[in-house]
Order: C-alpha cells, then sequence, then structure tokens
C-alpha cells in the first residue's frame, strides 16, 4: 500500500474510534433527542393533526428528523475534531506527516459523514418503533443519505478551519444550522405556506434535502428529487474542494 | 555528502516583526547540530517551517533536497519532530497514538505496532503503552515526545528543547538515546537553553539571534574565541605587572593582586607555557597554576549581547 492508502486508513480509523469509543457523547444524545422528538410530536401532538401530504404526521416528519440528526452529527463531528484539533495542536501529528492535503481532508470528511450516516440509521429505527415506515425508493435514500452527510462534513470542516473559540462552534450549529433545517420543511409541509413564503423557501438547501430523503422514504416529494440530487451533488464536491484548498493554503492550521 | 537541511536567505514576518530576516545555514547529514539563540531568536520559528507548521514568507528551505513547500510529501517523510510545546492526541492511549503517527508515515498498521513497542522501550515507558498522555508525569512525557519523534524511524531528528524542565537523571538518559541514534546515522538538529548540553552533544553549533545567523562553528571553536583565564599564584609579590602582551597577541590582559596574578588570553591552554616561560626569565617563582577555560555559555552571552547592541543601533537610527 502506498503512503497516501495507509495514511488515509490510518486517519480515517483514527477519526471512526474516536466517535464509536464515546457513544455517550455521539450517540446517545440523539438517541433521547429523537426518542422524545417521536413521542411528543409524532404520537401526542401527531395524533391530533391531519394526514400531510398523504400520509400521517409521524411518518411525515420522520425523513426530516434523520435529516436532521445526519447532518448535525455530521458537521457536529467534523468541526470538533478540527477545531479540538488545532485547539489542542495535536492535529500538528497530521499535520507534519507525509500525507497529501486531499488525503486529509478525504479522510476527516469521510469519518464525519460516517458518524452522520450512523446517526441517520438510529433515528430511523427509533421512528420504526413509533410508526410503521417502509423504504419506497432505496437507492435515492442512499444517494441522498451519502451526499448530505458529505455535505455537511465538508461544511463542518471548513467550520471547524474557521472557528477560534468554542463559542463559534456552537454558533455555527445552533443559530446557523438549527433554524435551517427547521424552516427545512421538517415539521410541516410547504404546500402549508402562503405563495410568498413558499418562494423564499426555496432558497433554503434544507428543503432539497428534507425532500430528498422524504422521497427516499415514502415516495413522495414537493421539489424533483433529481434536480435536488444534482444541485447537492455539486455543492458537495463545491465544499470538498474548497477544504483541500484551505488545508493547503494553512487556512487556520499554519502561521 | 548531502545536506541534511539547505536554507538559504530564508525569511519569516509577522507583520512589522521580522521573525527571522535572511537565513543561510547548512547541516550536514549524519551530524549533530545546534541551534542556540535567546527566546524569540527565531529558533522554533525555524523548525515548524522545516515541517510544515509555519509558512515562509521568502527564501528557500530544503531537507534533504526536498523544498518544504514545493516536496512538502518527500521532506516531512523524513523528519521526526519533538516539540517543545506538547501537541498529542489525547483521546487515545499513547501506543495507539504511535501507531497513528506511524501509518501517517505509510508503515502498515502490524509493523506500526512492533515499532511502538520498540520506541516505548527503547525510551523506558512500555509499561505505560495502555495509558492516555494526561495521565503521564512531566519526564515521562518528555520521553514519549522523543518516543513519538522515533516512530517514524526518521533520517532528521527535530529535538526543540527536550530536555526542558526534566530532572539531571532522565537528562542524561536522553542524551545517551540521541547520542547512540547519531552514531547509527541519524542527522540531529538540537535546539536548547541548557548550553552545555550543545558542549556536550553537538558537532556544530548556529547562534541564532534576532532573525538572524551570527555565527556558526563547532562549540571548541566558539570556546576559542573567548577569553580563557590563567591564575598564576607567585611565591613573592612581583613589584610591577609584568607585561606578557607584547609576548604574545592573544593575551588581552593582565591583573595583578599581590602574589595572584590573572593572565586573560585567547587559548589560554596555549599562551599558559608561554606565561610560564616569561615569569620564569623574569625569576618569578610559581607556586600554583590553573587555566579557567571559558564557557560556550560565556561566548553564547556575549554574541547575543553583541546583537542586542546591534538591534538597538539599528532601531535608534
Amino acid at each position: 500500500m502506498s503512503i497516501d492508502t495507509t495514511g488515509f486508513v490510518s486517519l480515517l480509523r483514527r477519526e471512526v474510534l474516536r466517535f464509536v469509543r464515546r457513544p455517550r457523547n455521539t450517540f446517545v444524545p440523539p438517541f433521547i433527542t429523537n426518542v422524545l422528538y417521536f413521542s411528543v410530536f409524532g404520537v401526542i401532538l401527531g395524533e391530533r393533526i391531519d394526514q400531510i401530504a398523504g400520509v400521517p404526521y409521524i411518518l411525515f416528519i420522520l425523513p426530516g428528523l434523520v435529516v436532521l440528526g445526519a447532518i448535525s452529527n455530521a458537521f457536529e463531528n467534523a468541526s470538533f475534531t478540527i477545531f479540538h484539533g488545532r485547539w489542542n495542536r495535536y492535529i500538528e501529528e497530521v499535520l507534519t506527516s507525509p500525507l497529501s492535503y486531499r488525503t486529509m481532508v478525504s479522510a476527516y470528511v469521510l469519518a464525519a459523514a460516517i458518524r452522520g450516516a450512523i446517526v441517520g440509521v438510529l433515528i430511523a429505527l427509533i421512528g420504526a418503533f413509533f410508526t410503521s415506515v417502509g423504504v419506497a425508493r432505496p437507492l435515492y435514500l442512499v444517494a441522498f443519505a451519502v451526499v448530505i452527510t458529505l455535505l455537511f462534513a465538508g461544511f463542518g470542516v471548513a467550520g471547524g478551519l474557521w472557528a477560534d473559540d468554542f463559542d463559534d462552534l456552537t454558533m455555527l450549529n445552533q443559530f446557523i444550522l438549527r433554524p435551517l433545517v427547521f424552516f427545512g420543511g421538517v415539521f410541516y409541509s410547504l404546500n402549508e405556506l402562503p405563495a410568498t413564503v413558499q418562494q423564499v423557501s426555496l432558497l433554503n438547501p434544507m428543503i432539497y434535502m428534507v425532500n430528498g430523503v422524504r422521497f427516499g422514504f415514502l415516495g413522495v416529494s414537493e421539489v424533483d428529487p433529481n434536480a435536488s440530487l444534482a444541485v447537492l451533488g455539486t455543492l458537495t464536491l463545491g465544499i470538498i474542494v474548497a477544504d483541500i484548498a484551505l488545508f493547503r493554503r494553512g487556512y487556520g492550521l499554519t502561521d | 555528502m548531502e545536506a541534511a537541511i539547505e536554507i538559504r536567505d530564508l525569511r519569516k514576518s509577522y507583520g512589522d516583526v521580522q521573525a527571522l530576516d535572511g537565513v543561510d545555514l547548512t547541516v550536514p547529514e549524519g551530524s549533530f547540530f545546534g541551534l542556540l539563540g535567546p527566546n524569540g531568536a527565531g529558533k522554533t520559528t525555524f523548525i515548524n517551517i522545516l515541517v510544515g507548521l509555519v509558512r515562509k514568507t521568502g527564501g528557500e528551505a530544503r531537507v534533504f533536497g526536498h523544498g518544504v513547500e514545493d516536496d512538502y510529501r518527500e521532506a516531512r517523510d523524513h523528519i521526526g519532530l519533538a516539540p517543545q510545546e506538547f501537541n498529542v492526541d489525547r483521546f487515545f492511549p499513547i501506543r495507539e497514538v504511535l501507531e497513528h503517527k506511524a501509518g501517517y508515515h505509510g508503515v502498515p498498521p502490524g509493523e506500526a505496532g512492533d515499532r511502538a513497542d520498540e520506541v516505548l522501550k527503547r525510551v523506558g515507558i512500555y509499561d505505560k503503552r495502555d495509558t492516555r498522555f494526561d495521565w503521564l508525569s512531566g519526564g515521562m512525557k518528555r520521553r514519549f515526545m522523543l518516543a513519538r519523534a522515533l516512530i517514524t524511524d526518521p533520517d532528521l531528528l527535530i529535538l526543540d528543547e527536550p530536555t526542558a524542565g526534566v530532572d539531571v537523571q532522565l537528562r542524561h538518559e536522553l542524551w545517551e538515546t540521541i547520542v547512540d541514534l547519531n552514531q547509527q546515522g541519524t542527522t540531529i538538529l538540537l535546539t536548547t537553553h541548557y548550553i552545555e548540553e550543545a558542549e556536550r552533544l553537538c558537532d556544530e553549533v548556529a547562534i541564532l539571534d534576532s532573525g538572524r545567523v551570527v555565527d556558526v562553528a563547532s562549540p571548541e571553536e566558539l570556546m576559542d574565541r573567548g577569553t580563557d583565564d590563567i591564575a598564576v599564584e607567585l611565591r613573592h609579590a612581583p613589584t610591577a605587572v609584568p607585561d606578557f602582551t607584547a609576548v604574545d597577541e592573544r593575551v588581552e590582559s593582565v591583573d595583578l593582586d599581590g602574589t595572584r596574578l590573572v593572565v586573560t588570553a585567547h587559548q589560554g591552554g596555549l599562551v599558559a607555557p608561554e606565561v610560564v616561560r616569561c615569569l620564569d626569565e623574569q625569576g618569578h617563582e610559581i607556586v600554583d597554576l590553573e587555566i579557567q577555560r571559558t564557557s560556550l555559555e560565556e561566548v553564547f552571552v556575549e554574541m547575543t549581547r553583541q546583537g542586542e547592541g546591534r538591534a538597538t543601533a539599528e532601531v535608534s537610527q
């Protein structure tokens, strides 16, 4: 194996082991949060809400919750590992190695995407405990899951390089990511919004992710899934290329 | 022989501050090279440019012929670094940290484990292999920094203050390990505040001050540039101070205090026989003679003090 292959596997393994060995920080919180979401919004409130887009409310929100969990965890993993590594300077173990910048970024992004995907599957399983759910379009589901976790892992790497403090990470997650997701059609249908707000909502990239994953689970979508996939795929490629350029420039990494 | 490090007109500025101001330096392969300088002289900046943690503003830096920015992968593959500040992965036991580091350098997993055991044994902390870095004592942390630098079997070992804050016994143990590595062919670049360390270990040292190389020479050559004291105890006090400056141009001054005569001279060991001969010719009886060699530390302080003067003069211009 070349330095790049061995190095990539080593860094990927290190990154995956970091979150796998700390389930109390990585998997237990989304588990508890989503049990609460499904209990309160799905069961208690859901029974008082009519069907949306032809499906029961609990089923309607399930794909959105999967997206919310998957992208939050992908983002958090990548941003934390980069920022914490900078903060405690152990990222220098990687930076002073002969790995190419492309290999470094690929390993960080893929590991974070894996965590996002695991959390997404966990949430889907919690949903299946509360309601009967199938997968109408498995290929679309997998494609969207791959693209959105990679996309937010890519954003996480950039966020981790940009942050100067732990507060900056919290700000990215709470004030940017979470509002976009909540206004991204997780808990309501676009058709229920006034026409103008509907048009504005289409500027929110979360709409395409939530609808894409919803199409994978339920076979229904309020936007064209192929167009969504194409746009999201391009964005993902763009952010990963940008991450590599930032590493090459040493942004946030070198003096 | 190929140079392990080849530096030409290396510059680094942080805004108006010139951390490195046109450094030229060659570190021969296989040498034990010391980099000395006061705090803020630019030593760590210099090292960080070699390993890619600082971007140079200008000039050239090559490690075994590879440019540290254009051929950064080849350059970094040659280097093992033990930095002054602890920068170790806190999430994993130290053996795993070593395995990861070896992996980043392309060492396959099985071999990485074997190497980790080997270097942990070499620095004497194998029994702590399953402990995380934070739980090691200060001395063990220093040992681990050396182990991590060695895990990739580097051709160039860079040690930035490797014995800072360690006790005398550990310092000697670390010296022994480093000397052993150098004898096996590893080039060593050492920065240290313990001048005795450089005096004892290095083939050659560069004095860095205010981002510039003030001098490059062997510790012996540098010490020769300082002045030694030849202290002579005479049976009877002379009536006048003997004038040795005319006899040997290496003599700087002569002080007389009763029967005690102190001759300050460059290369005191070589001048002493001449002093004895002259005193003998003048009829003085010598009771005792002692040569106090100048230390590298004294030469270092003198050289960097001159640098301070120069810097002050430049600022005032």
